[in-house]
């Protein structure tokens, strides 16, 4: 494990501090690791998804010995060391040919994992495909079809639905500019039938251009950018249910508070509730008569009492300057 | 392309462009999912019409659509499947979000993403209450109000004075030309007391008393290594 330092200036005082856990998190930053042998595919693959991800990413280029199913110590370490949650490993075997393995942290240690391996047959680049491609480091839309995403029950699928928005969400925002809602990734899978391989998760990139239709909404039409990935699905390591409670727990405090008697109905309406309080009858204001006045004896009695009551005078004992 | 190929092949092939793609110009126009006669009639359409409904959670800016794909889809029936995922996506991000035009452009308020994501790293905990805020909770001590400055105003000759020091308002009771005598005092003591002299004597021993407390506090904290 990396020592802890002690910071000596303030300048490794403030990055020390950023590193540590915080309410509002920044964007999980996804580093791009190579396997010890990789393939020319795998390359061109992480190069156009680091692209998709910037400025989000670290890419290292050297090979590592790091085999994730059977130790995860390097990983681990990897995470600590370049602070990043995302892991991406691309390796090439015989067995498993053209995997990219995600991995996702949680406090620097592996949370869970999937294999995901590249047909070679079916991808295409970003540069492929000659249009104009959209600006770097926006947020997505993003898409799912197809059944196995929707599974009730946890599967490799749902694990993978649930990394890739992961991975791909971007900066989390409370607002977007509507230019900058330009591309799509869209993910889609067939159904699963028994007996026959799993399905493959399609991955497209879609450019996303609005026409006016004479309408309120506009007409969309969509252009594919690139890349092009077909996945095969792989091995799975799922979290452990303990560590994922953790990890999903919110911090207290983030949700505006509800105000009382303040509700929104179905259509946005904003509706209130007002207490009025109860009225007193006593003081109500009648028609004014001139029999139920009183007379200018019993106005004069009544202010000779008051004087009366607070016309004594306490004595008190005092001292002169000396 | 022949499956044979070694994958370092297939890469040069895609550097020498053999295998681009030429992007349909249209395609809407392939859109398999709208039996429209006229193509301009469906190019108007904005409405997507699928078994099972879209689900949402605009605070990532995700749709997921739960319709089967079928297994033999080929890349125009994918992209007509996108096409309606994104129209559908900004539908209901046009129609149910607040949108905030400025001059900076037109912005749209999204709600908190509501699927569940693992955070990067624990909630932090709370910092755990130094000796100071400990007894300043059991006191009741407040911090004081930040800009609270030195001065007072004195509302007797209208003017702004030091609270404390020269011509402070802690010394108001010393110069008194009239002063009440506490005649309680007077019996429990014996002696004529003077309330003049008793404000500075009250003074020069709380400052006394809080310089013992300050030497207690650093001989203490001495042990720890200061």
């Amino acid at each position: 494990m990396l020592r802890t330092i002690k910071p000596k200036t303030a300048r490794t005082k403030r990055i020390l501090e950023k590193r540590e856990p915080q309410v509002h998190e920044n964007v999980k930053q996804c580093l791009f690791l190579k396997g010890t042998s990789s393939s020319e595919i795998l390359k061109l693959a992480v190069t156009d998804l680091n692209s998709l991800l910037k400025p989000h990413t670290k890419k290292f280029t050297k090979p590592n010995p790091i085999h994730p199913f059977e130790s995860v110590d390097s990983l681990n370490f990897l995470s600590l060391k370049n602070d990043c949650s995302h892991l991406v490993l691309s390796h090439h075997k015989k067995k498993r040919p053209h995997t990219l393995t995600f991995i996702r942290t949680f406090a620097h240690t592996v949370l869970d994992m999937l294999e995901l391996h590249i047909d070679p047959e079916t991808f295409r680049t970003i540069s492929q495909f000659k249009n104009k491609k959209c600006a770097v480091g926006l947020k997505p839309m993003l898409a799912f079809s197809g059944t196995p995403f929707e599974g009730p029950v946890e599967s490799r699928f749902t694990l993978a639905k649930s990394m890739l928005l992961d991975f791909f969400r971007g900066v989390e925002a409370t607002g977007v500019d509507v230019e900058g809602l330009q591309y799509m990734i869209h993910f889609s899978a067939s159904d699963e039938i028994p007996g026959e391989p799993a399905p493959i998760i399609r991955m497209r990139v879609y450019l996303v251009k609005t026409r006016r239709s004479g309408q309120k909404v506009p007409r969309v039409e969509v252009e594919e950018m690139g890349p092009r990935i077909d996945f095969t699905v792989g091995r799975e390591q799922v979290a452990e249910e303990a560590v994922m409670k953790t990890a999903l727990k919110k911090p207290k405090g983030l949700e505006p508070r509800t105000k009382k008697n303040i509700t929104t109905d179905v259509v946005g309406d904003k509706m209130g509730k007002i207490h009025l309080g109860k009225q007193d009858f006593a003081n109500l204001q009648t028609r004014k008569m001139k029999g139920l006045k009183r007379s200018r004896e019993e106005r004069k009695a009544g202010e000779e009492t008051d004087a009366e009551e607070d016309g004594g005078v306490e004595v008190k004992r005092v001292q002169l300057e000396a | 392309m022949p499956k044979s190929n070694s994958p370092s092949k297939l890469a040069e092939s895609i550097d020498d462009g053999a295998m681009d793609v030429s992007t349909p110009v249209e395609t809407a126009a392939t859109n398999s999912s709208y039996q429209c006669a006229s193509l301009k009639k469906y190019r108007k359409v904005v409405t997507v019409d699928k078994p099972t409904p879209y689900s949402f959670d605009l605070g990532n800016l995700l749709a997921i659509d739960p319709n089967p794909v079928p297994a033999d889809a080929d890349e125009t029936a994918i992209t007509a499947i996108a096409r309606d995922a994104a129209q559908v996506l900004i539908n209901q991000l046009l129609t149910t979000c607040d949108i905030k035009s400025t001059s900076d452009g037109v912005t749209l308020n999204l709600p908190a993403p509501s699927t569940p994501i693992p955070r990067e790293k624990p909630v932090p905990e709370a910092k755990p209450p130094t000796t100071w805020e400990k007894f300043a909770a059991k006191k009741g001590i407040k911090d004081k109000k930040r800009g609270e400055g030195k001065m007072v105003y004195d509302e007797a000759t209208g003017e702004w004075v030091p609270k404390w020091g020269y011509k402070g308002k802690n010394k108001d009771g010393d110069d008194q030309w009239l002063v009440e005598v506490d005649e309680k005092k007077e019996m429990e003591t014996g002696i004529a007391h003077n309330a003049r002299a008793d404000g500075r004597r009250e003074r020069k021993e709380k400052v006394r008393r809080n310089e013992r407390k300050q030497r207690a506090n650093e001989r203490k904290a001495g042990k720890g290594g200061r």
